[in-house]
């Protein structure tokens, strides 16, 4: 029994050590919070409230905390809607979670946004296009073409996907990052990072 | 079929509120818009303009946005009942829009203008406030 005891009176700190380690390693990052798993609309609001509040008190500016804001909605709603790897369920009211990550954070007085989360190949050919194009538009041309998209009818399938896009890169500060990682033949990892 | 009279919602934390008069011919929506499905939120409101538009069911329509933060599928489903209206606008009906924002809002301040470029026919009013 004492054995017992002591097992577990030696564990608990080494457990402490191991967090410990892993939130300093993110606060170095300057990560303000980062969510891994699945994600769903419910948890995009108490994500989105609680980075609200958080940029407020560090008396952050009205634009720029609703350009993070903004920035951190599209890009956590591009999440649920693209990400392959996903469950539904047809309950009442029905699950949708689909899985991801979605970071926060700020860098030498910037904040950034990083999502990553698995899409099909082809999807990601499509979006490497889409994103490149983006990334060689500056502020105006990106504003004509987020109203130009708003014109066109509804793309089957896109869910608005692309106009979300252009938020993202209008609100950012810099060119939006983006890279893949090949997973399988079928699938792609998807980064994008958006500096605000 | 039956007739909607008016279409009223509180807003909520990501919802706006709204106000649709179809009778009277007076439309608000004000507050923050991210809905978990824009198009399930903006859907019936669309249908219920484009039927009272099209019945003429009053000859002046006022349509006033007061959005402080709105996402990209917002945007989508606000052109699509602008299209209409303008529509209406182009067809005989005297509407006007109201694009209410407060003055330090560069965001919203951009999203009226480039709004109202699409507009030829009704009256189109930039309406900031302090």
């Amino acid at each position: 029994m004492s054995d017992t005891a002591e097992a577990r009176a030696d564990s608990t700190p080494l457990i402490a050590e191991e967090v410990l380690d892993f939130q300093q390693n993110m606060t170095r990052r300057g990560i303000i919070f980062s969510f891994t798993g699945y994600i769903s609309e419910g948890i995009l609001k108490a994500l989105g409230d609680a980075l609200r509040q958080k940029i407020r008190l560090e008396s952050t500016d009205t634009k720029t905390v609703n350009r993070v804001f903004s920035v951190f909605v599209e890009q956590v709603q591009n999440i649920i809607r693209y990400s392959a790897e996903r469950i539904e369920h047809d309950a009442e009211p029905p699950i949708e979670l689909s899985s991801g990550m979605i970071t926060v954070g700020s860098d030498q007085g910037r904040f950034f946004v990083i999502c990553g989360n698995v899409i099909g190949r082809k999807d990601a050919d499509t979006l490497a296009v889409r994103l490149r194009e983006l990334a060689g538009m500056d502020s105006a041309e990106l504003r004509r073409f987020y109203k130009e998209k708003l014109r066109e009818p509804p793309d089957e399938g896109s869910k608005g996907g692309s106009i979300g896009l252009i938020e993202i890169a209008r609100r950012a500060s810099e060119p939006i990052q983006f890279d893949f990682q090949h997973i399988s033949d079928a699938q792609s990892y998807f980064v994008l990072k958006a500096y605000i | 079929m039956a007739v909607v009279e008016s279409i009223e919602h509180e807003a909520t934390d990501r919802t706006p509120a709204v106000q649709f008069d179809f009778g009277a011919g007076t439309y608000r929506l004000s507050g923050e818009s991210y809905p978990e499905d824009a198009a399930n939120f903006y859907g019936p409101l669309t249908q219920g303009l484009r039927q009272a538009i099209e019945d003429r069911v009053s000859d002046e329509v006022e349509f006033t946005v007061e959005m402080i933060y709105f996402n990209s599928s917002t945007a989508k489903a606000l052109m699509n009942m602008f299209q209409i209206l303008e529509d209406a606008a182009q067809s005989g009906v005297q509407v006007r829009i109201n694009w209410c924002y407060h003055e330090d809002d560069e965001t919203m301040e951009e999203f009226g203008e480039d709004f109202s470029e699409d507009f030829e026919h009704a009256d189109y009013r930039m309406c900031p406030s302090s």
